[in-house]
């Protein structure tokens, strides 16, 4: 018997009462955290008379250690560091600067070279990080201000005053499979909060809260995503060099597909590499890990591997909807930043720069709703107001329409993405719609039996052990714990619909697209179709995939007792 | 006087623990590696016999170090009659089995001597002139060699099965043995044991069982616990499982197979999920033939492993049940 | 019961270590954690201090990033801190360790001394016991379980193959902690707030240097083992491995 995680009822829960809770310790929370506690001290040495206190802010993270739960590539766009700590580079954890950048089109067995590298990829004056290793380090600077960091703490749900957000309730501790409190039972806080700033990254399960809650998104275009799975690894010296970028296109995906690989020259030989798949592909047979796994056979990637050791796995998934896709930022109590609001530019594939900027745009609204005692949806507005007059904007605005037009295949998204270079973004109209990816996968009946030409796609991959791997191989790279005992945290609506009906018509795409093995159609004669849906959620990387592309939306993912989840040390 | 290598076995209810053997083993190795005097010690209350049991293997001499105050075993009275015993010998290496005992009374050995132990070694090594001690760190998955860099005697104390008890080199004839009567002073002990009792009801004696079938961490839920003990009912042997199993409720405490539970040496080990940190592979090590089922490639089992199958063991087990039955059934 | 808690920051158990580059340590680049052992013996001592009133004071020696496992202490519920702080005291043996701290602590009188059984990184099982004949204090190792006695306490010893033993104690007294004694308490918010405003005494080497002395052993090389047995791996699909497994069984284990 499956029993999800839901708060308990009829508990006493401890009352704390906050200035600021910031959900969410990733590049985008912590750069609030950083510039609200700047403008704090500002404000304080100018008014010893009136200071603000920093004792009631809190930032919440849900990994057991900051950072642990951050995963991308990655390349800074150092734009928004340099405003928010002037000179940061010298003491910043930095792989290197990017020298080199090249751009290939992959098909089986040989690559293109780009001539000339698409200005949006160009990456001279960017550094190679590990973004684990950088918002540990961002961290501990809050820390250092006087901001209190919660590590092992997750904000479980939003906490409302009829139509204003009061605060965030944490999670329950020491609940047992069954859902009922053990002799170590610590319920959830409730943090009663002036201002709650979401910044839990893609699909934060607070801000899916509080958007259906409020039907912040009727106006836009729904949020699109992909997913990127990377692999660490330690090669032979000499194979590329620290700051060396590398994208490819192409091969494995097919035309119906989007996505692309990156490959990034760290220090000490470590390469960076991984694969975007969007999730919006049509075969439900498909499987972004085996999709990895296909891109590193190709010969051009086999080479630079060869010898190599895989030390750390991981995936996450990514905003792709661009500035139509970003809901309201700002309301009564509330503010959404970085990829929890969709910040990222998706054709220069960057948000981390962006997801930085909001945090700073929003701590100085905070500190002025913080200031005038006042934390109305008309004080907060200000945040969206910075937000459009800002670079943010400025960036966004030119890459508006990128990802929508690839929805009708690569070729076409290509065609649209020159006339946008020409138009300021505008292509053939202001404003591209765009469908949410899990529409777009079709059912088992209206493909090929054998998949056709992504048939090398689908399906789990074998793995040699050396060059490739099995999922469950690389799962273990990813350092994923969790409290074994405790209610599963993928909230499935109607598992019936998953043993009647989906296993037929898209045959259980859970299995594939989830890059954790924690969805598993297990043999069972008492079903209709002889399988039940079995979870092992402490598998899971906290990566959000299953909430986004599920068919049938019917699986809500929240966050598991807080210091669980990947272990992404160096990524 | 000759440099001696004084090996101090355990007894322990009127019995010799077998891994003392191992001590000796180790004990014999050294001396004819480093050319010194093998001697051994025997500690309680009349271990007389005892002694004679030990010098019937090949050392030079053997002593039987006794007072009433030794028995029951207490760390302030092994302590205190070791000490001025030890002083007196001046031997170059001081070799224990790592028994729990041992754990217990040696660092406060060493410390009242200003000395040191280098505790739960798995071997020897020499390197010119010196010895160093190699003993596992982080779990297993490392190794660390080790030197004193203090006057000896030098305490060691060796991991379970890390020499084979078998191999202890019978004497030519029986060794000498002297009795050595020490004084313990009143006072010094300050610790009042009690009678020594088992907690879990023995239903299964795990050190009987020629085939064991042992679940660790990897079998993730209780109820696949049920798979595991299919497989040990196919190949006629018994369900076991490391501690964190145990601790879990999943199986009785004396189903626990490692250094807080049993220790084992059947014709065969077949372990499933188990990652094999050392407090399990001590208890097992001893097995005849291991085999192991890990989806983690370097899961330290797979040293130790005769046989080794990286893989998932749900994918494995199933299908192994039904070719252990139709081998069974005579096909 | 004024109770001192002994406690190591390890690298996490499945972190993947790197050696250091004259192989006699790793790198420190890891993600650490609290021994688990010593978890267990601070939970131990929060609930004899709950039982019984008095104090839990928690001490470390380390780097700087040692301190994670005192905050954490103090958000459970310890009282006060002690971090022997300084680089030099990084690497010293048990023996050294335990003067170290020692010498910290000369001046305060506590009934009860826990530490973890043994470390997860070390494994050598020594300070406390050191510790203990340092202090001419009674100790025992491998506790379960701990009742106030007239005379002291009554600990419950953990023997090998199942045995348990009883032992009266007097105090003062070390005891060594078993793993997987109790259920561990969470930190709470409150908790963690609150630590940070608990006394925090940070001792340099400088104040115990008179107690330590060179090391009295030391490792002269950190390697990946070797295998010395020959593991054969059995490859291929579920199926194939399990006739494989068979046919070994069948052939050379003998069992079949």
């Amino acid at each position: 018997m499956l029993v999800f995680r839901k708060p308990i009822e009829n508990t006493e829960r401890p009352q704390m009462p906050a200035d600021v809770v910031i959900v969410g310790g990733g590049p985008a929370g912590m750069a609030c955290a950083l510039r609200l506690s700047q403008l704090i001290d500002e404000h304080n040495s100018k008014n010893p008379d009136s200071p603000l206190s920093k004792e009631n802010i809190y930032v919440l993270e849900k990994a057991r250690e900051v950072g642990q739960h951050c995963l991308s590539g990655a390349l800074l766009d150092p734009r928004s560091m340099r405003e928010l700590l002037p000179g940061f580079e010298k003491e910043a954890p930095l792989d290197a600067e990017v020298r080199k950048e090249a751009v290939y089109f992959l098909t089986e067995k040989s690559q293109f070279k780009f001539p000339i590298t698409p200005p949006p990829l160009r990456d001279h004056g960017n550094y190679v990080i590990s973004l684990n290793r950088f918002v540990k380090w961002l961290g501990s600077k809050v820390e250092e201000t006087g901001i209190t960091i919660f590590t092992g703490f997750a904000g479980s749900e939003l906490l409302f005053d009829g139509a204003r957000v009061a605060g965030v309730r944490t999670d329950d501790k020491g609940v047992d499979k069954e859902g009922h409190p053990k002799s170590n039972f610590e319920p959830g806080y409730d943090l009663q909060a002036k201002v709650v700033i979401l910044a839990e990254g893609p699909r934060g399960s607070l801000t899916k809260q509080l958007i259906t809650k409020f039907d912040l998104a009727k106006d836009s275009n729904p949020q699109t995503y992909g997913q990127g799975i990377k692999e660490l690894w330690e090669v032979p010296s000499g194979r590329i060099a620290p700051g060396e970028v590398i994208y490819t296109l192409g091969w494995p995906l097919s035309t119906k597909e989007y996505g692309g690989a990156w490959i990034y020259g760290g220090r000490d030989n470590i390469v960076s590499l991984g694969f975007v798949t969007g999730l919006d592909y049509p075969d439900p047979r498909l499987d972004p890990q085996h999709v990895l796994q296909d891109f590193k056979q190709h010969p051009f990637v086999a080479k630079l591997l060869e010898g190599g050791k895989m030390i750390r796995y991981g995936a996450k998934s990514l905003p792709y909807g661009g500035w139509w896709a970003i809901p309201p930022v700002a309301g009564d109590g509330w503010m959404i930043l970085g990829d929890s609001a969709g910040f990222l530019n998706s054709q220069r594939l960057k948000g981390i720069h962006l997801a930085i900027k909001s945090g700073m745009l929003a701590a100085e609204t905070a500190f002025e709703a913080l200031k005038k005692e006042d934390s109305s949806a008309a004080m907060l507005s200000g945040f969206q107001k910075k937000v459009e007059a800002s670079w943010i904007k400025d960036e966004l605005w030119k890459v508006r329409n990128f990802h929508q037009g690839f929805e009708h295949g690569f070729f076409a998204g290509l065609f649209h993405a020159g006339i946008q270079q020409f138009t300021g973004g505008r292509g053939l109209r202001n404003r591209y719609p765009a469908t949410a990816g899990h529409q777009h996968m079709k059912k088992l009946a209206e493909l090929p039996a054998g998949g056709g030409e992504e048939a090398h796609l689908l399906g789990p991959a074998k793995g040699d052990g050396k060059l490739t791997f099995d999922k469950l191989t690389d799962l273990y790279h990813s350092g994923t714990k969790h409290e074994e005992d405790q209610p599963a945290h993928l909230v499935i609506d109607d598992t019936n619909l998953c043993n009647t009906r989906c296993v037929k018509e898209y045959g259980s795409p859970c299995q594939n697209f989830c890059p954790a093995n924690v969805y598993e159609m297990v043999d069972d004669a008492d079903q209709p179709n002889g399988k039940r849906i079995s979870l092992n959620p402490s598998n899971c990387v906290h990566c959000k995939t299953c909430d986004i592309a599920d068919p049938y939306q019917i699986i809500t993912w929240v966050p598991p007792e807080g210091g669980g989840g990947p272990n992404y040390d160096g990524m | 006087m000759p440099d001696t290598i004084l090996v101090v076995v355990e007894q322990r209810e009127g019995k010799l623990n077998r891994v003392s053997w191992e001590t000796l083993t180790a004990g014999q190795a050294l001396a004819a590696e480093t050319g010194w005097t093998l001697e051994a010690a025997v500690v309680g209350g009349s271990v007389g016999n005892f002694a004679n049991e030990v010098a019937a293997k090949k050392v030079a001499k053997v002593y039987a170090v006794e007072s009433a105050k030794l028995e029951p075993y207490t760390p302030d009275a092994f302590s205190a009659a070791l000490k001025p015993f030890i002083e007196s010998k001046q031997p170059k290496l001081v070799l224990m089995p790592h028994t729990y005992q041992v754990r217990d009374f040696i660092p406060k050995l060493a410390t009242a001597m200003g000395r040191t132990a280098i505790t739960d070694c798995i071997g020897y090594k020499k390197e010119g002139g010196k010895l160093l001690f190699t003993r596992q760190m982080f779990q297993g998955k490392l190794a660390a060699d080790v030197s004193f860099a203090c006057d000896a005697p030098w305490f060691v104390t060796f991991q379970n099965g890390a020499f084979r008890g078998d191999k202890a080199e019978a004497g030519g004839s029986a060794a000498p043995v002297e009795t050595v009567n020490v004084q313990i002073a009143d006072g010094v002990i300050r610790n009042q044991p009690h009678e020594v009792f088992k907690e879990a009801k023995q239903a299964v004696d795990l050190t009987q069982a020629e085939i064991i079938v042992s679940v660790g961490r990897g079998i993730k839920e209780q109820k696949n616990i049920e798979l595991a003990k299919q497989l040990a009912e196919a190949l006629g042997g018994e369900l076991a499982a490391s501690r964190p199993i145990c601790d879990s409720g999943w199986l009785p405490m004396d189903r626990q197979i490692g250094s807080s539970g049993q220790t084992v040496a059947p014709k065969l080990y077949l372990a499933l999920g188990i990652s094999g940190a050392i407090q399990h592979i001590v208890g097992m090590k001893g097995a005849k033939t291991i085999i192991a089922i890990n989806k983690d490639s370097e899961a330290p089992i797979f040293e130790i492993a005769d046989f080794a199958v990286v893989g998932n063991l749900f994918d494995i087990v199933p299908p192994l049940i039904e070719e252990v039955k139709k081998a069974k059934a005579g096909s | 019961m004024k109770i001192l808690v002994c406690m190591k920051q390890v690298p996490q158990k499945d972190a993947p270590l790197k050696l250091n580059e004259s192989g006699t340590w790793i790198r420190d680049d890891v993600s650490y954690e609290v021994n688990e052992p010593d978890a267990y013996a601070l939970e131990e001592s929060l609930r004899q201090k709950e039982k019984h009133g008095g104090e839990v004071v928690v001490i470390t020696s380390g780097p700087p990033r040692a301190q994670q496992v005192l905050r954490e202490a103090l958000a459970k519920g310890a009282d006060r801190a002690i971090h022997l702080e300084d680089n030099a005291f990084v690497g010293l043996d048990a023996f050294n360790t335990a003067r170290a701290f020692a010498s910290a602590i000369k001046d305060e009188t506590f009934d009860l001394i826990f530490t973890g059984l043994q470390s997860d990184d070390y494994g050598y099982a020594q300070t406390g016991v050191v510790l203990a004949e340092l202090l001419g204090w009674p100790h025992a190792t491998i506790i379960m379980q701990i009742e106030k006695s007239n005379a002291g306490i009554r600990a419950k010893r953990e023997l090998e193959a199942g045995y348990f033993q009883f032992v009266d104690m007097p105090l003062p007294a070390v005891l060594t902690i078993q793993s997987g004694i109790n259920k561990l308490r969470y930190a709470t918010l409150i908790g963690i707030k609150q630590a940070k405003n608990k006394p925090l005494r940070k001792v340099a080497m400088t104040e115990v240097q008179s107690a330590v002395t060179g090391n009295l052993q030391k490792i002269d090389r950190l390697y990946v083992p070797q295998k010395t047995k020959n593991t054969e791996f059995l490859e291929g699909s579920a199926g194939e491995v399990a006739k494989k497994l068979v046919d070994k069984l069948r052939n050379e284990v003998r069992v079949l």
